[in-house]
């Protein structure tokens, strides 16, 4: 069975891409999907319907909707691994149980919530628990023999907090599962009917350091729900925050793997050269993490007619201090010996958990969804790195972006020239609209829903998703002093995944 | 070839403001708790620690544990699962000891209210130390407000240091 067609088979909806399915044509979804390999984006609930969203060809969104009957749906994650993570979450929210899922333990609401079910149409009573978290073990995790531990939330480390619980045999990890739901701050209820303005806010405040992708995807979103198209100089601008955001974002990971690996030196070379760039950009941008400078209709910049001059700067900053910190960052003694070998992700692992961005380019994927952007014409080009999944290839691979994206913008400056920026005013009429960038750590995607001039429902799939899954998955095996190393190389957020 | 570059321009930093310690007692410990935000804060403030801002030669000193630690900065908008997480870390710091909220959120919650998850802030639930406002604020904001303090300025401090280490190498040469 084909589940495109089978997909395509279902009732037509308002959205031209967006199919509604009978319970039992669901269920022959999920049985045929075992089979096929199509790319899974994530699920959702807007209360009465679940939504399943795939990216068949490219950029090309299928989606398939199915009412819930008496709260229930049949879950995919028998056939896509992931998908536990958004049906605990679908489960946490609004009480929409998935039957035959894989995993059904509370992922965000941990009993301590002023109620259950928060987004229900009929919200749960107040959660009775008082103190630290209790935390609910697997059942594979419980058959795991040897001595307990645990790291987080509180690290004193810089990340969001969460919690990972091990199980160790002397200094090897034999079990791990992660423990998240403390930065959740419920993104889809102040999301729900939101001023369109304000919900761009939110959605910049998801996860910092990804931003300018999460505002790309989301304004993108709004604008095609709205029908219209932004002009060719203002989406050019939209690609300077982006290429200039994973410049700084991978700068910041790569300082943070230098540093947890005893290159101090290493991480300090990154930090410096991040703020370099940082120092340049903020005043012409009016940031630093690059907030709100992407809107629905255009872009919001303090001086967007010296962008083209910014990235000129960037570029001979670029060309000043790249090679130098590559070169250091290769023949620094011990630091690649440090990093090679542990944290391997091997290519059955990547398609199973349906990984992105640069974590699945180090282990040999190919995807990147800038290769589809009209947006990115004749400036993303195809680079073959190092592809053998480790956390030495990881930062490889991150090390090679910083100077891709550094080309980008000194290709970009020409093209700008004086480009005036601005935005168009758009009409918002009632409908659905999808948009998506590739962040730092991979595929930003948001599916808005407007109605009345607000937004009513949004939906986000961020790359932490499957971070969060190749992370439990990586663990078992390695030593437990490189939990910290692992981490950051596959990009788990918990303030992106918690929401 | 790199390494011995990099060795050398961290031995004799040129060019970034070199600064004094203001504190009375040295240095400063912090151990910075996140609550539940975007994670804009912590990046700054990991900025303002391996960056070149010198927070270690201001006095200030990021530790790993409570234990260790003078003051506790928090960031993010303190959800009710973190509630007991900062009330634990809070008990396990030695007195006398400080509390200081960086960003918005760990004021007032900032874009994160109160709601079902969150409690929005601690303004008003705890006493405060110190506040340091921004949706982030940036490093040197964050490096300004723990220098107010001690009833500094940045930018003095910053020019008595420079001052003084113009006169030490020369004396030195």
């Amino acid at each position: 069975m084909d589940p495109v067609a089978h997909i395509r088979a279902g009732a037509e909806t308002g959205t031209p891409w967006r199919f509604r399915l009978e319970e039992l044509a669901w269920r022959d979804l999920v049985d045929g999907l075992k089979q096929e390999a199509l790319p899974f984006v994530g699920l959702w609930c807007d209360g009465t319907d679940v939504h399943v969203l795939f990216l068949p060809h490219g950029n090309q969104p299928l989606a398939a909707t199915l009412a819930l009957e008496d709260g229930r749906y049949p879950a995919l994650s028998p056939a896509r691994a992931v998908s536990s993570l958004y049906e605990r979450m679908v489960f946490d929210l609004y009480g929409a149980e998935a039957m035959w899922a894989r995993d059904v333990r509370p992922l965000v609401d941990h009993d301590v919530w002023t109620s259950t079910t928060p987004l229900a149409s009929m919200p749960g009573p107040a959660g009775g628990h008082k103190g630290m978290i209790a935390y609910q073990p697997s059942e594979a995790f419980l058959a795991a023999e040897g001595l307990a531990a645990g790291i987080g939330p509180a690290t004193g480390r810089t990340g969001a907090p969460m919690h990972v619980a091990l199980t160790l045999a002397g200094e090897t990890i034999v079990g791990a599962e992660t423990v998240t739901g403390y930065a959740h701050r419920g993104m889809a209820l102040r999301w729900r009917n939101s001023r369109v303005d304000e919900a761009c806010r939110l959605s910049g405040r998801v996860a910092a350091g990804c931003s300018a992708a999460h505002q790309v995807a989301f304004c993108q979103a709004i604008e095609t729900a709205c029908g219209e198209q932004i002009g060719h100089e203002v989406s050019q601008l939209r690609v300077v925050l982006l290429e200039l955001e994973r410049c700084v974002q991978h700068l910041y990971t790569l300082a943070a793997l230098a540093q947890e690996a005893g290159a101090v030196l290493v991480a300090s070379r990154c930090m410096w050269f991040r703020e370099q760039l940082l120092k340049e950009a903020a005043p012409i941008l009016g940031s630093r993490l690059l907030m709100d400078h992407c809107v629905p209709g255009g872009v919001s910049l303090r001086s967007a007619s010296d962008v083209g001059d910014l990235c000129t700067r960037l570029a001979e900053l670029g060309e000043e201090n790249y090679s130098a910190l590559s070169e250091l960052w290769r023949g620094y003694p011990g630091l690649s010996a440090r990093l090679a070998g542990i944290g391997i992700l091997d290519r059955a692992a990547l398609e199973r958990l349906g990984l992105d961005g640069p974590v699945a380019r180090a282990a040999g994927g190919d995807s990147d969804c800038r290769r589809d952007m009209r947006m990115y014409d004749g400036l993303w080009r195809f680079t073959a790195g190092r592809h053998g999944g480790s956390v030495d290839d990881r930062t490889a691979v991150l090390l090679d972006e910083v100077g891709e994206s550094l080309r980008m913008l000194a290709d970009l400056a020409p093209r700008l020239g004086l480009t005036a920026g601005g935005r168009i005013d758009l009409s918002y009429q009632d409908g659905e609209g999808i948009g998506m960038a590739e962040g730092p750590w991979g595929r930003v995607l948001y599916w808005v829903r407007l109605l009345n001039g607000r937004v009513e429902h949004v939906f986000l799939r961020d790359p932490s998703y499957p971070a969060l899954m190749a992370f439990e998955t990586v663990l078992p095996g390695q030593n437990v002093a490189d939990v910290a190393l692992i981490k950051a190389s596959l990009g788990v957020n918990a303030a992106a995944q918690d929401g | 070839m790199g390494l011995i570059r990099a060795v050398f321009d961290a031995t004799f930093r040129q060019g970034g403001a070199r600064l004094k310690p203001v504190g009375p007692r040295w240095p400063l410990l912090l151990f910075h708790v996140d609550t539940g935000g975007c994670g804009g804060c912590g990046m700054e403030l990991q900025a303002l620690a391996t960056g070149p801002y010198d927070a270690q030669g201001a006095g200030f000193g990021f530790v790993q544990s409570p234990r260790a630690a003078d003051v506790l900065l928090v960031t993010g908008a303190v959800t009710r699962s973190m509630m007991p997480v900062l009330e634990a870390t809070w008990q396990a710091m030695p007195t006398p000891k400080g509390l200081i909220c960086v960003g918005n959120c760990a004021v007032d919650g900032g874009m994160f209210t109160e709601n079902y998850a969150v409690m929005g802030g601690l303004d008003r639930k705890v006493q405060i130390d110190l506040r340091i406002p921004g949706c982030p604020p940036s490093p040197h904001d964050v490096l300004e407000g723990l220098f107010s303090l001690f009833g500094k300025r940045l930018e003095e401090n910053a020019s008595a240091g420079q001052d003084e280490g113009v006169g030490s190498s020369s004396t030195s040469s």
